[in-house]
Protein backbone atom coordinates (compact mmCIF):
# COMPACT_ATOMS: atom_id res chain seq x y z
CA UNK A 1 0.00 0.00 0.00
CA UNK A 2 0.77 4.01 -0.19
CA UNK A 3 3.67 5.54 -1.40
CA UNK A 4 5.56 4.03 1.11
CA UNK A 5 7.68 1.85 -1.33
CA UNK A 6 9.07 4.72 -1.80
CA UNK A 7 9.33 6.54 1.11
CA UNK A 8 11.35 3.45 2.55
CA UNK A 9 13.58 3.19 -0.63
CA UNK A 10 14.59 7.27 -0.29
CA UNK A 11 14.29 7.06 3.44
CA UNK A 12 17.34 3.88 3.07
CA UNK A 13 19.07 5.78 0.66
CA UNK A 14 19.64 8.49 2.84
CA UNK A 15 20.22 6.17 5.96
CA UNK A 16 23.00 4.56 4.40
CA UNK A 17 24.87 8.45 3.22
CA UNK A 18 25.07 8.84 7.18
CA UNK A 19 22.44 11.44 8.15
CA UNK A 20 21.03 10.96 10.90
CA UNK A 21 17.47 9.76 11.59
CA UNK A 22 14.76 12.89 11.82
CA UNK A 23 16.64 13.84 8.82
CA UNK A 24 16.03 11.29 6.70
CA UNK A 25 12.46 10.90 7.65
CA UNK A 26 11.88 14.75 7.08
CA UNK A 27 13.82 14.67 3.44
CA UNK A 28 11.89 11.58 2.58
CA UNK A 29 8.48 13.29 3.81
CA UNK A 30 9.40 16.02 2.25
CA UNK A 31 9.95 14.46 -1.47
CA UNK A 32 6.58 12.99 -1.29
CA UNK A 33 5.49 16.15 -0.26
CA UNK A 34 6.99 17.70 -3.02
CA UNK A 35 5.67 15.27 -6.01
CA UNK A 36 2.21 15.12 -4.92
CA UNK A 37 2.57 19.02 -4.75
CA UNK A 38 4.02 19.18 -8.35
CA UNK A 39 1.64 16.73 -9.78
CA UNK A 40 -1.44 18.84 -8.62
CA UNK A 41 -0.25 22.48 -9.69
CA UNK A 42 0.10 20.94 -12.87
CA UNK A 43 -3.18 19.10 -13.11
CA UNK A 44 -4.77 22.34 -11.80
CA UNK A 45 -3.16 24.56 -14.76
CA UNK A 46 -4.31 21.89 -16.96
CA UNK A 47 -7.90 22.18 -15.47
CA UNK A 48 -8.09 25.80 -15.99
CA UNK A 49 -7.01 25.99 -19.48
CA UNK A 50 -9.53 22.99 -20.11
CA UNK A 51 -12.18 24.99 -18.35
CA UNK A 52 -11.25 27.87 -20.92
CA UNK A 53 -11.63 25.24 -23.79
CA UNK A 54 -14.74 23.79 -22.87
CA UNK A 55 -16.10 27.06 -22.25
CA UNK A 56 -15.19 28.19 -25.24
CA UNK A 57 -16.53 25.54 -26.97
CA UNK A 58 -19.89 25.08 -25.85
CA UNK A 59 -20.05 29.20 -26.96
CA UNK A 60 -18.69 27.96 -29.90
CA UNK A 61 -15.53 29.77 -29.43
CA UNK A 62 -11.97 28.30 -29.61
CA UNK A 63 -11.08 29.35 -26.26
CA UNK A 64 -7.71 30.21 -25.98
CA UNK A 65 -5.60 29.70 -29.32
CA UNK A 66 -2.62 31.47 -29.51
CA UNK A 67 0.30 30.48 -26.90
CA UNK A 68 1.04 27.41 -28.83
CA UNK A 69 -0.88 24.68 -30.32
CA UNK A 70 -4.24 25.56 -28.96
CA UNK A 71 -2.88 27.39 -26.10
CA UNK A 72 -1.81 24.65 -24.70
CA UNK A 73 0.64 26.86 -22.20
CA UNK A 74 -1.75 29.65 -22.12
CA UNK A 75 -2.33 28.87 -17.82
CA UNK A 76 1.52 28.52 -17.30
CA UNK A 77 2.31 32.16 -19.22
CA UNK A 78 -0.39 33.49 -17.15
CA UNK A 79 0.69 32.16 -13.56
CA UNK A 80 4.36 33.36 -14.85
CA UNK A 81 2.28 36.70 -15.27
CA UNK A 82 0.66 36.71 -12.37
CA UNK A 83 4.00 35.94 -10.71
CA UNK A 84 5.61 38.88 -11.87
CA UNK A 85 2.82 41.59 -11.13
CA UNK A 86 2.95 43.87 -7.82
CA UNK A 87 1.41 42.08 -4.55
CA UNK A 88 -0.78 45.47 -3.79
CA UNK A 89 -1.38 45.35 -0.10
CA UNK A 90 -4.75 47.89 0.69
CA UNK A 91 -3.66 50.04 3.42
CA UNK A 92 -6.48 49.35 5.36
CA UNK A 93 -5.97 45.17 5.55
CA UNK A 94 -5.82 43.68 8.33
CA UNK A 95 -2.37 42.46 8.31
CA UNK A 96 -2.01 39.21 9.41
CA UNK A 97 -4.96 37.54 8.67
CA UNK A 98 -5.01 39.21 4.79
CA UNK A 99 -1.60 37.23 4.33
CA UNK A 100 -2.55 34.05 5.94
CA UNK A 101 -5.71 33.98 3.99
CA UNK A 102 -4.47 32.53 1.09
CA UNK A 103 -2.03 30.34 2.71
CA UNK A 104 -4.46 28.46 4.54
CA UNK A 105 -6.28 28.46 1.67
CA UNK A 106 -3.94 26.61 -0.75
CA UNK A 107 -3.01 24.62 1.89
CA UNK A 108 -6.56 23.48 2.65
CA UNK A 109 -6.66 22.49 -0.99
CA UNK A 110 -3.76 20.23 -0.91
CA UNK A 111 -4.24 18.61 2.73
CA UNK A 112 -6.93 16.46 1.24
CA UNK A 113 -4.43 14.76 -0.85
CA UNK A 114 -2.92 12.95 1.66
CA UNK A 115 -5.80 9.94 1.71
CA UNK A 116 -6.63 10.28 -2.08
CA UNK A 117 -5.63 7.00 -3.89
CA UNK A 118 -4.48 7.91 -7.46
CA UNK A 119 -3.99 4.22 -8.21
CA UNK A 120 -2.77 0.54 -6.74
CA UNK A 121 -0.48 1.92 -3.93
CA UNK A 122 -0.83 5.51 -4.95
CA UNK A 123 -1.41 7.41 -1.91
CA UNK A 124 0.40 9.30 0.53
CA UNK A 125 -1.32 7.49 3.64
CA UNK A 126 -4.21 5.13 3.86
CA UNK A 127 -5.51 6.79 7.10
CA UNK A 128 -8.40 4.62 8.43
CA UNK A 129 -10.71 7.98 8.95
CA UNK A 130 -9.73 8.59 5.53
CA UNK A 131 -13.03 10.38 4.12
CA UNK A 132 -13.80 11.83 7.81
CA UNK A 133 -10.26 13.13 7.27
CA UNK A 134 -10.96 14.80 3.69
CA UNK A 135 -14.49 16.11 4.88
CA UNK A 136 -12.98 17.76 8.11
CA UNK A 137 -9.76 19.61 6.32
CA UNK A 138 -10.88 20.63 3.25
CA UNK A 139 -13.79 22.66 5.74
CA UNK A 140 -10.56 24.85 6.33
CA UNK A 141 -11.43 26.69 2.91
CA UNK A 142 -14.46 28.28 4.82
CA UNK A 143 -12.11 29.95 7.16
CA UNK A 144 -9.86 31.10 4.16
CA UNK A 145 -12.67 32.80 2.58
CA UNK A 146 -13.86 34.33 5.50
CA UNK A 147 -10.17 35.65 6.31
CA UNK A 148 -9.86 37.12 3.05
CA UNK A 149 -12.82 38.64 3.03
CA UNK A 150 -12.38 40.17 6.70
CA UNK A 151 -8.96 40.99 6.20
CA UNK A 152 -9.71 42.70 2.86
CA UNK A 153 -11.44 45.07 4.75
CA UNK A 154 -13.81 45.84 1.90
CA UNK A 155 -17.42 45.49 1.69
CA UNK A 156 -17.24 43.42 -1.54
CA UNK A 157 -14.89 40.75 -0.04
CA UNK A 158 -16.47 40.56 3.23
CA UNK A 159 -20.06 40.43 1.73
CA UNK A 160 -18.41 37.64 0.16
CA UNK A 161 -16.66 35.36 2.75
CA UNK A 162 -20.07 35.77 4.56
CA UNK A 163 -21.92 33.68 1.90
CA UNK A 164 -19.48 31.68 1.63
CA UNK A 165 -19.25 30.46 4.72
CA UNK A 166 -22.74 30.42 4.92
CA UNK A 167 -23.38 28.49 2.07
CA UNK A 168 -19.88 26.15 2.58
CA UNK A 169 -21.37 25.43 6.24
CA UNK A 170 -24.81 24.45 4.68
CA UNK A 171 -23.62 22.26 1.92
CA UNK A 172 -21.47 20.66 4.27
CA UNK A 173 -24.35 18.61 6.08
CA UNK A 174 -25.46 16.73 2.70
CA UNK A 175 -22.69 16.58 1.55
CA UNK A 176 -21.14 14.81 4.68
CA UNK A 177 -24.63 12.34 5.02
CA UNK A 178 -24.07 11.39 1.19
CA UNK A 179 -20.59 10.06 1.69
CA UNK A 180 -22.25 8.33 4.84
CA UNK A 181 -24.62 6.52 3.05
CA UNK A 182 -21.46 5.21 0.78
CA UNK A 183 -20.20 4.33 4.54
CA UNK A 184 -22.92 2.38 5.04
CA UNK A 185 -22.35 -0.07 1.66
CA UNK A 186 -18.48 0.09 2.39
CA UNK A 187 -18.70 -0.32 6.14
CA UNK A 188 -15.32 1.46 6.18
CA UNK A 189 -13.90 5.37 6.40
CA UNK A 190 -10.72 4.31 4.55
CA UNK A 191 -10.65 5.55 0.93
CA UNK A 192 -8.33 2.93 -0.32
CA UNK A 193 -11.74 0.37 1.34
CA UNK A 194 -14.17 2.40 -0.14
CA UNK A 195 -12.48 1.44 -3.68
CA UNK A 196 -11.45 -1.94 -2.98
CA UNK A 197 -15.35 -2.42 -2.11
CA UNK A 198 -15.94 -1.56 -5.40
CA UNK A 199 -14.01 -4.00 -7.18
CA UNK A 200 -15.20 -6.68 -9.99
CA UNK A 201 -18.13 -7.40 -11.22
CA UNK A 202 -17.05 -5.23 -14.52
CA UNK A 203 -19.03 -1.94 -13.10
CA UNK A 204 -21.81 -3.16 -11.59
CA UNK A 205 -20.03 -3.09 -8.18
CA UNK A 206 -19.74 0.45 -8.10
CA UNK A 207 -21.63 2.27 -5.53
CA UNK A 208 -23.81 4.68 -7.86
CA UNK A 209 -25.47 1.40 -9.50
CA UNK A 210 -27.21 0.55 -6.11
CA UNK A 211 -30.56 1.78 -6.81
CA UNK A 212 -31.80 3.52 -5.76
CA UNK A 213 -29.76 5.19 -2.75
CA UNK A 214 -26.41 5.03 -4.46
CA UNK A 215 -27.60 7.45 -7.41
CA UNK A 216 -29.50 9.19 -5.21
CA UNK A 217 -26.39 9.32 -3.00
CA UNK A 218 -24.47 10.54 -6.29
CA UNK A 219 -27.19 13.41 -7.04
CA UNK A 220 -26.81 15.11 -3.93
CA UNK A 221 -23.58 14.54 -3.19
CA UNK A 222 -22.26 16.21 -6.75
CA UNK A 223 -24.48 18.91 -5.60
CA UNK A 224 -23.20 19.50 -2.57
CA UNK A 225 -19.53 19.13 -4.04
CA UNK A 226 -20.99 21.78 -6.58
CA UNK A 227 -21.49 24.16 -4.15
CA UNK A 228 -18.66 23.34 -2.06
CA UNK A 229 -16.42 24.10 -4.34
CA UNK A 230 -17.76 27.26 -5.12
CA UNK A 231 -18.85 26.82 -8.34
CA UNK A 232 -21.87 27.86 -10.71
CA UNK A 233 -24.96 27.38 -10.09
CA UNK A 234 -23.58 27.79 -6.39
CA UNK A 235 -21.39 30.67 -6.83
CA UNK A 236 -22.65 32.93 -4.81
CA UNK A 237 -19.46 34.09 -2.62
CA UNK A 238 -18.05 35.54 -5.70
CA UNK A 239 -21.31 36.40 -7.87
CA UNK A 240 -19.52 38.82 -10.50
CA UNK A 241 -22.00 40.21 -11.10
CA UNK A 242 -23.05 41.56 -7.79
CA UNK A 243 -19.30 41.34 -5.80
CA UNK A 244 -16.80 42.22 -8.12
CA UNK A 245 -15.29 38.84 -7.36
CA UNK A 246 -16.07 38.28 -3.79
CA UNK A 247 -13.46 37.58 -1.37
CA UNK A 248 -10.62 38.02 -3.60
CA UNK A 249 -11.61 41.43 -5.13
CA UNK A 250 -8.48 42.99 -3.12
CA UNK A 251 -6.00 40.27 -4.04
CA UNK A 252 -3.43 40.80 -6.44
CA UNK A 253 -0.66 38.75 -8.10
CA UNK A 254 0.68 35.89 -6.79
CA UNK A 255 -2.02 35.79 -3.81
CA UNK A 256 -5.22 35.87 -5.71
CA UNK A 257 -3.21 32.95 -7.75
CA UNK A 258 -2.86 30.75 -4.54
CA UNK A 259 -7.08 31.25 -4.67
CA UNK A 260 -7.23 30.83 -7.75
CA UNK A 261 -5.13 27.62 -8.06
CA UNK A 262 -6.95 26.19 -4.61
CA UNK A 263 -10.49 26.66 -6.61
CA UNK A 264 -9.43 24.32 -9.11
CA UNK A 265 -7.13 21.41 -6.40
CA UNK A 266 -10.65 21.95 -4.97
CA UNK A 267 -12.66 21.03 -8.16
CA UNK A 268 -10.30 18.35 -8.88
CA UNK A 269 -10.49 17.12 -4.97
CA UNK A 270 -14.76 16.51 -5.38
CA UNK A 271 -14.71 14.88 -8.54
CA UNK A 272 -11.68 12.59 -7.02
CA UNK A 273 -14.00 11.83 -4.21
CA UNK A 274 -16.99 11.50 -6.14
CA UNK A 275 -14.97 8.62 -8.33
CA UNK A 276 -13.52 6.63 -5.42
CA UNK A 277 -16.37 7.07 -3.76
CA UNK A 278 -19.27 5.94 -6.59
CA UNK A 279 -17.55 4.92 -9.50
CA UNK A 280 -15.30 2.53 -8.77
CA UNK A 281 -12.24 4.68 -7.77
CA UNK A 282 -8.90 3.27 -9.35
CA UNK A 283 -10.53 -0.06 -10.44
CA UNK A 284 -10.67 -0.93 -14.61
CA UNK A 285 -9.59 -3.69 -16.51
CA UNK A 286 -6.13 -3.47 -18.83
CA UNK A 287 -5.06 0.19 -18.53
CA UNK A 288 -3.12 0.63 -15.20
CA UNK A 289 -4.82 2.45 -12.46
CA UNK A 290 -3.63 5.59 -12.23
CA UNK A 291 -5.20 5.80 -16.05
CA UNK A 292 -8.54 4.84 -14.72
CA UNK A 293 -8.45 7.28 -11.73
CA UNK A 294 -7.55 10.14 -14.18
CA UNK A 295 -9.76 9.16 -17.15
CA UNK A 296 -12.97 8.79 -14.40
CA UNK A 297 -11.91 11.93 -12.77
CA UNK A 298 -11.72 14.12 -15.70
CA UNK A 299 -15.01 12.71 -16.91
CA UNK A 300 -16.63 14.00 -13.73
CA UNK A 301 -14.98 16.72 -13.97
CA UNK A 302 -16.63 17.56 -17.19
CA UNK A 303 -20.25 16.69 -15.89
CA UNK A 304 -18.98 19.64 -13.35
CA UNK A 305 -18.01 22.42 -16.11
CA UNK A 306 -21.25 21.01 -18.04
CA UNK A 307 -22.90 22.33 -15.19
CA UNK A 308 -21.22 25.86 -14.51
CA UNK A 309 -21.85 26.65 -18.51
CA UNK A 310 -25.20 25.47 -18.38
CA UNK A 311 -26.98 26.73 -15.52
CA UNK A 312 -27.81 29.94 -14.10
CA UNK A 313 -26.93 30.81 -10.48
CA UNK A 314 -29.02 30.70 -8.00
CA UNK A 315 -30.09 33.43 -5.20
CA UNK A 316 -28.70 33.26 -1.82
CA UNK A 317 -32.01 32.93 -0.44
CA UNK A 318 -32.91 29.93 -2.61
CA UNK A 319 -29.13 28.47 -2.21
CA UNK A 320 -29.92 28.05 1.60
CA UNK A 321 -33.42 27.06 1.23
CA UNK A 322 -32.29 24.70 -1.37
CA UNK A 323 -29.52 23.03 0.89
CA UNK A 324 -31.93 23.06 3.97
CA UNK A 325 -35.34 22.29 2.82
CA UNK A 326 -34.66 19.88 -0.01
CA UNK A 327 -31.12 18.43 -0.20
CA UNK A 328 -30.98 17.87 3.91
CA UNK A 329 -34.21 15.72 4.25
CA UNK A 330 -33.75 14.11 0.88
CA UNK A 331 -30.15 12.53 2.08
CA UNK A 332 -31.15 11.97 5.80
CA UNK A 333 -34.42 9.82 4.23
CA UNK A 334 -31.63 8.10 2.07
CA UNK A 335 -29.21 7.56 4.76
CA UNK A 336 -31.61 6.12 6.54
CA UNK A 337 -33.37 3.27 4.38
CA UNK A 338 -30.03 2.51 2.56
CA UNK A 339 -29.10 2.05 6.36
CA UNK A 340 -32.67 -0.32 7.07
CA UNK A 341 -32.15 -2.17 4.50
CA UNK A 342 -28.32 -2.68 4.79
CA UNK A 343 -29.61 -3.98 8.36
CA UNK A 344 -32.15 -6.12 7.21
CA UNK A 345 -29.97 -7.85 4.63
CA UNK A 346 -32.04 -7.01 2.00
CA UNK A 347 -30.61 -7.16 -1.67
CA UNK A 348 -26.87 -6.84 -0.69
CA UNK B 1 -43.25 15.33 -8.90
CA UNK B 2 -42.45 18.48 -9.24
CA UNK B 3 -38.33 17.42 -8.65
CA UNK B 4 -38.03 14.63 -10.80
CA UNK B 5 -39.54 17.62 -13.66
CA UNK B 6 -37.36 20.23 -12.71
CA UNK B 7 -34.59 17.41 -12.79
CA UNK B 8 -35.41 16.52 -16.15
CA UNK B 9 -35.39 20.78 -17.06
CA UNK B 10 -31.68 20.40 -16.16
CA UNK B 11 -31.16 17.21 -17.99
CA UNK B 12 -32.63 18.84 -20.95
CA UNK B 13 -30.64 21.94 -20.71
CA UNK B 14 -27.28 19.83 -20.15
CA UNK B 15 -28.22 18.29 -23.58
CA UNK B 16 -28.20 21.34 -25.31
CA UNK B 17 -24.71 22.52 -24.00
CA UNK B 18 -23.45 19.34 -24.86
CA UNK B 19 -24.68 19.72 -28.51
CA UNK B 20 -23.02 22.59 -28.46
CA UNK B 21 -19.46 21.81 -27.17
CA UNK B 22 -19.53 19.10 -29.89
CA UNK B 23 -20.13 21.84 -32.39
CA UNK B 24 -17.35 23.38 -34.74
CA UNK B 25 -16.62 27.08 -33.55
CA UNK B 26 -17.58 29.46 -35.06
CA UNK B 27 -14.65 31.73 -34.57
CA UNK B 28 -12.50 32.95 -37.73
CA UNK B 29 -8.66 33.05 -36.25
CA UNK B 30 -7.91 36.26 -38.04
CA UNK B 31 -4.88 36.83 -39.63
CA UNK B 32 -4.31 33.14 -40.55
CA UNK B 33 -8.39 32.92 -41.91
CA UNK B 34 -9.81 35.88 -43.32
CA UNK B 35 -13.55 36.47 -43.28
CA UNK B 36 -14.74 36.73 -47.11
CA UNK B 37 -16.80 40.06 -47.11
CA UNK B 38 -20.00 40.57 -49.33
CA UNK B 39 -19.54 41.77 -51.87
CA UNK B 40 -21.65 44.69 -51.62
CA UNK B 41 -20.38 45.44 -48.18
CA UNK B 42 -18.53 48.67 -47.65
CA UNK B 43 -14.84 48.70 -47.54
CA UNK B 44 -12.28 51.02 -48.76
CA UNK B 45 -13.09 53.20 -51.71
CA UNK B 46 -10.98 51.92 -54.93
CA UNK B 47 -11.23 53.77 -58.36
CA UNK B 48 -12.48 51.08 -60.99
CA UNK B 49 -10.77 50.29 -64.37
CA UNK B 50 -11.66 49.91 -67.38
CA UNK B 51 -12.22 45.73 -67.55
CA UNK B 52 -10.58 45.58 -71.29
CA UNK B 53 -8.44 48.58 -71.51
CA UNK B 54 -7.43 48.94 -67.96
CA UNK B 55 -7.64 52.48 -68.07
CA UNK B 56 -9.80 54.37 -65.28
CA UNK B 57 -13.07 54.65 -65.83
CA UNK B 58 -13.24 58.29 -64.33
CA UNK B 59 -14.20 60.90 -66.54
CA UNK B 60 -13.60 63.57 -63.87
CA UNK B 61 -17.23 65.30 -63.35
CA UNK B 62 -16.19 65.78 -59.67
CA UNK B 63 -19.63 64.48 -58.64
CA UNK B 64 -18.72 62.12 -56.44
CA UNK B 65 -16.52 65.25 -54.57
CA UNK B 66 -19.12 66.76 -54.52
CA UNK B 67 -21.46 64.42 -53.13
CA UNK B 68 -18.99 63.66 -50.24
CA UNK B 69 -20.32 64.58 -47.22
CA UNK B 70 -16.64 64.58 -45.32
CA UNK B 71 -15.06 66.08 -48.21
CA UNK B 72 -12.78 62.89 -48.10
CA UNK B 73 -12.59 62.97 -51.93
CA UNK B 74 -10.41 65.88 -53.57
CA UNK B 75 -10.20 66.22 -57.08
CA UNK B 76 -8.03 68.21 -59.09
CA UNK B 77 -8.63 68.17 -63.13
CA UNK B 78 -7.45 71.27 -64.71
CA UNK B 79 -8.55 71.35 -68.82
CA UNK B 80 -5.89 70.98 -71.32
CA UNK B 81 -5.66 73.71 -74.71
CA UNK B 82 -8.53 71.07 -76.07
CA UNK B 83 -10.96 72.18 -73.41
CA UNK B 84 -10.14 68.15 -72.04
CA UNK B 85 -9.92 67.32 -68.77
CA UNK B 86 -6.52 66.19 -67.46
CA UNK B 87 -6.58 64.09 -63.93
CA UNK B 88 -3.83 65.39 -61.69
CA UNK B 89 -4.96 64.43 -58.71
CA UNK B 90 -7.37 61.89 -56.87
CA UNK B 91 -7.36 61.30 -53.42
CA UNK B 92 -9.47 60.06 -51.29
CA UNK B 93 -8.71 60.53 -47.08
CA UNK B 94 -9.84 57.06 -45.43
CA UNK B 95 -9.34 58.45 -42.09
CA UNK B 96 -11.98 60.92 -43.13
CA UNK B 97 -14.70 59.14 -45.37
CA UNK B 98 -17.17 57.35 -43.39
CA UNK B 99 -18.01 54.64 -45.76
CA UNK B 100 -21.02 56.02 -46.78
CA UNK B 101 -21.20 55.16 -50.52
CA UNK B 102 -22.90 58.20 -51.70
CA UNK B 103 -20.39 58.93 -54.10
CA UNK B 104 -20.39 54.88 -55.31
CA UNK B 105 -24.02 56.62 -55.82
CA UNK B 106 -22.94 60.03 -57.63
CA UNK B 107 -20.77 58.26 -59.70
CA UNK B 108 -22.77 57.75 -63.64
CA UNK B 109 -19.70 55.87 -64.47
CA UNK B 110 -18.75 53.12 -62.49
CA UNK B 111 -15.58 54.67 -61.62
CA UNK B 112 -15.75 54.59 -57.51
CA UNK B 113 -16.69 52.01 -55.61
CA UNK B 114 -16.54 50.45 -52.07
CA UNK B 115 -15.11 47.40 -52.12
CA UNK B 116 -15.27 44.29 -50.27
CA UNK B 117 -12.12 44.54 -48.38
CA UNK B 118 -11.63 45.97 -45.10
CA UNK B 119 -7.72 45.40 -44.18
CA UNK B 120 -5.84 49.03 -45.01
CA UNK B 121 -5.06 50.05 -41.31
CA UNK B 122 -1.58 51.82 -40.90
CA UNK B 123 0.54 53.48 -38.30
CA UNK B 124 0.28 56.60 -39.36
CA UNK B 125 -2.78 58.64 -39.97
CA UNK B 126 -1.55 60.43 -43.21
CA UNK B 127 -0.78 56.89 -44.85
CA UNK B 128 -4.72 56.71 -45.01
CA UNK B 129 -4.84 59.17 -47.79
CA UNK B 130 -4.85 57.30 -50.90
CA UNK B 131 -3.85 58.74 -54.34
CA UNK B 132 -4.87 58.01 -57.63
CA UNK B 133 -2.56 55.15 -57.90
CA UNK B 134 -2.96 53.46 -55.26
CA UNK B 135 -7.00 53.54 -55.58
CA UNK B 136 -6.44 52.18 -59.18
CA UNK B 137 -4.33 49.43 -57.67
CA UNK B 138 -6.66 48.14 -54.88
CA UNK B 139 -9.18 48.43 -57.07
CA UNK B 140 -8.15 46.79 -60.07
CA UNK B 141 -9.61 42.60 -58.88
CA UNK B 142 -12.45 44.09 -57.75
CA UNK B 143 -15.57 42.99 -59.70
CA UNK B 144 -18.08 45.34 -60.83
CA UNK B 145 -20.59 46.07 -63.30
CA UNK B 146 -20.10 48.52 -65.95
CA UNK B 147 -23.27 50.61 -66.41
CA UNK B 148 -21.38 52.62 -69.05
CA UNK B 149 -22.93 52.83 -72.27
CA UNK B 150 -19.85 51.32 -74.35
CA UNK B 151 -19.94 53.77 -77.55
CA UNK B 152 -17.70 51.24 -79.88
CA UNK B 153 -19.54 47.99 -79.42
CA UNK B 154 -22.92 49.24 -80.00
CA UNK B 155 -22.20 52.67 -81.78
CA UNK B 156 -23.73 51.93 -85.29
CA UNK B 157 -26.73 50.23 -83.84
CA UNK B 158 -27.75 52.69 -81.07
CA UNK B 159 -27.10 55.87 -82.90
CA UNK B 160 -30.46 57.14 -83.58
CA UNK B 161 -31.36 55.65 -79.74
CA UNK B 162 -29.00 57.40 -78.22
CA UNK B 163 -30.21 60.61 -79.81
CA UNK B 164 -33.28 59.94 -78.76
CA UNK B 165 -31.88 58.61 -75.25
CA UNK B 166 -30.22 62.56 -74.61
CA UNK B 167 -33.79 63.86 -75.42
CA UNK B 168 -35.62 61.84 -72.98
CA UNK B 169 -33.10 61.95 -69.98
CA UNK B 170 -33.32 65.75 -70.20
CA UNK B 171 -36.57 65.54 -69.41
CA UNK B 172 -36.73 62.48 -66.95
CA UNK B 173 -33.04 63.70 -65.83
CA UNK B 174 -33.93 64.41 -61.79
CA UNK B 175 -37.40 62.49 -62.15
CA UNK B 176 -36.61 59.81 -60.07
CA UNK B 177 -40.59 58.18 -60.34
CA UNK B 178 -39.93 56.79 -64.09
CA UNK B 179 -36.55 55.00 -62.77
CA UNK B 180 -38.83 53.65 -60.33
CA UNK B 181 -41.54 52.46 -62.98
CA UNK B 182 -38.81 51.13 -64.69
CA UNK B 183 -37.79 48.86 -61.90
CA UNK B 184 -41.20 47.76 -60.94
CA UNK B 185 -41.49 46.84 -64.50
CA UNK B 186 -38.39 44.65 -64.54
CA UNK B 187 -39.50 43.06 -61.82
CA UNK B 188 -42.83 41.73 -63.05
CA UNK B 189 -41.43 40.82 -66.28
CA UNK B 190 -37.67 41.25 -66.52
CA UNK B 191 -37.44 40.02 -70.10
CA UNK B 192 -39.96 41.35 -72.29
CA UNK B 193 -39.51 44.85 -73.90
CA UNK B 194 -40.72 47.70 -72.08
CA UNK B 195 -44.29 48.23 -73.27
CA UNK B 196 -44.29 52.15 -73.25
CA UNK B 197 -41.15 52.35 -75.50
CA UNK B 198 -41.15 54.37 -78.80
CA UNK B 199 -41.17 53.04 -82.17
CA UNK B 200 -37.62 54.39 -82.65
CA UNK B 201 -36.80 51.78 -79.23
CA UNK B 202 -38.52 48.83 -81.16
CA UNK B 203 -35.78 49.49 -83.86
CA UNK B 204 -33.08 48.99 -82.14
CA UNK B 205 -34.21 46.27 -80.21
CA UNK B 206 -32.12 43.97 -81.12
CA UNK B 207 -29.79 46.04 -80.81
CA UNK B 208 -30.27 46.70 -77.02
CA UNK B 209 -30.46 43.14 -76.24
CA UNK B 210 -27.14 42.53 -77.19
CA UNK B 211 -26.25 45.24 -74.74
CA UNK B 212 -28.26 43.67 -72.01
CA UNK B 213 -26.20 40.46 -72.78
CA UNK B 214 -23.18 42.05 -72.22
CA UNK B 215 -23.22 44.64 -70.02
CA UNK B 216 -25.51 43.36 -67.73
CA UNK B 217 -24.85 40.07 -66.12
CA UNK B 218 -26.21 40.50 -62.73
CA UNK B 219 -29.72 39.88 -64.38
CA UNK B 220 -29.81 37.31 -61.81
CA UNK B 221 -31.54 36.77 -58.34
CA UNK B 222 -28.88 37.28 -56.19
CA UNK B 223 -27.26 40.27 -57.91
CA UNK B 224 -26.19 42.35 -54.57
CA UNK B 225 -26.25 45.89 -56.85
CA UNK B 226 -30.14 46.59 -57.34
CA UNK B 227 -29.43 50.15 -57.48
CA UNK B 228 -27.12 49.75 -59.83
CA UNK B 229 -29.38 47.03 -62.03
CA UNK B 230 -32.24 49.95 -62.10
CA UNK B 231 -30.30 52.55 -63.58
CA UNK B 232 -29.06 49.61 -65.69
CA UNK B 233 -32.37 49.24 -66.94
CA UNK B 234 -33.31 52.57 -66.76
CA UNK B 235 -30.36 53.37 -69.77
CA UNK B 236 -32.35 50.24 -71.80
CA UNK B 237 -35.44 51.73 -71.74
CA UNK B 238 -34.35 55.26 -72.32
CA UNK B 239 -31.86 53.36 -75.61
S1 LIG C 1 -15.26 58.89 -59.80
FE1 LIG C 1 -17.17 59.08 -60.94
S2 LIG C 1 -18.20 60.83 -59.98
FE2 LIG C 1 -16.05 60.91 -59.32
S3 LIG C 1 -15.07 62.23 -60.80
FE3 LIG C 1 -14.80 60.18 -61.54
S4 LIG C 1 -16.50 59.83 -62.92
FE4 LIG C 1 -17.02 61.66 -61.72
S1 LIG D 1 -17.98 56.77 -49.00
FE1 LIG D 1 -18.96 58.70 -48.40
S2 LIG D 1 -17.44 59.70 -47.08
FE2 LIG D 1 -16.34 58.08 -48.17
S3 LIG D 1 -15.49 59.07 -49.96
FE3 LIG D 1 -17.48 58.23 -50.60
S4 LIG D 1 -18.93 59.89 -50.29
FE4 LIG D 1 -17.08 60.44 -49.16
Amino acid sequence: MELYPVFMWLHDLLESTGIGEPWSTIISYGFLAVTVFGTLSILALFLVWWERKIAGHIQQRFGPMRTGWHGWYQTIMDAVKLLQKEDIRIATRDKAVFFWAPVVCFVAAYLAYVVIPFGENLIVADLNVGILYIIAVTTFTVISLLMAGWGSNNKYALLGGMRSAAQVVSYEVPMAVSILTVIVFAGSLSMVDIANAQQGNIIFNWFIFKPPFGIIAFLTYITAATAEANRTPFDIPEAEQELVAGYNVEYSGMKFAMFFLAEFVNLFTVSAIAVTLFFGGWHGPLLPSWIWFLLKTFAVILLLMLFRWTFPRLRVDQLMEFAWKFLVPLTFANLILAGWFKYAGWHW
Amino acid sequence: MGVLKDFFNLLKGMTITGKHLGRRAVTIQYPEQKMQMFERSRGVVVLLSDKETGDLNCTMCMLCMRACPTAAIYIDAPRDENKKRVLKEFKVDHALCCYCGLCEEACNFSAIKLANKYEFSTWDIDDLVWDVNKLQDVGRDVPYVDTRKKKPAAKAAAKPAEKKADDKKSAADGAKPSAEENKQSEGDKPSEPKATDTAAADKTAPAKDEKAVDSSPDETPESDETRRSADDDTKKGDA
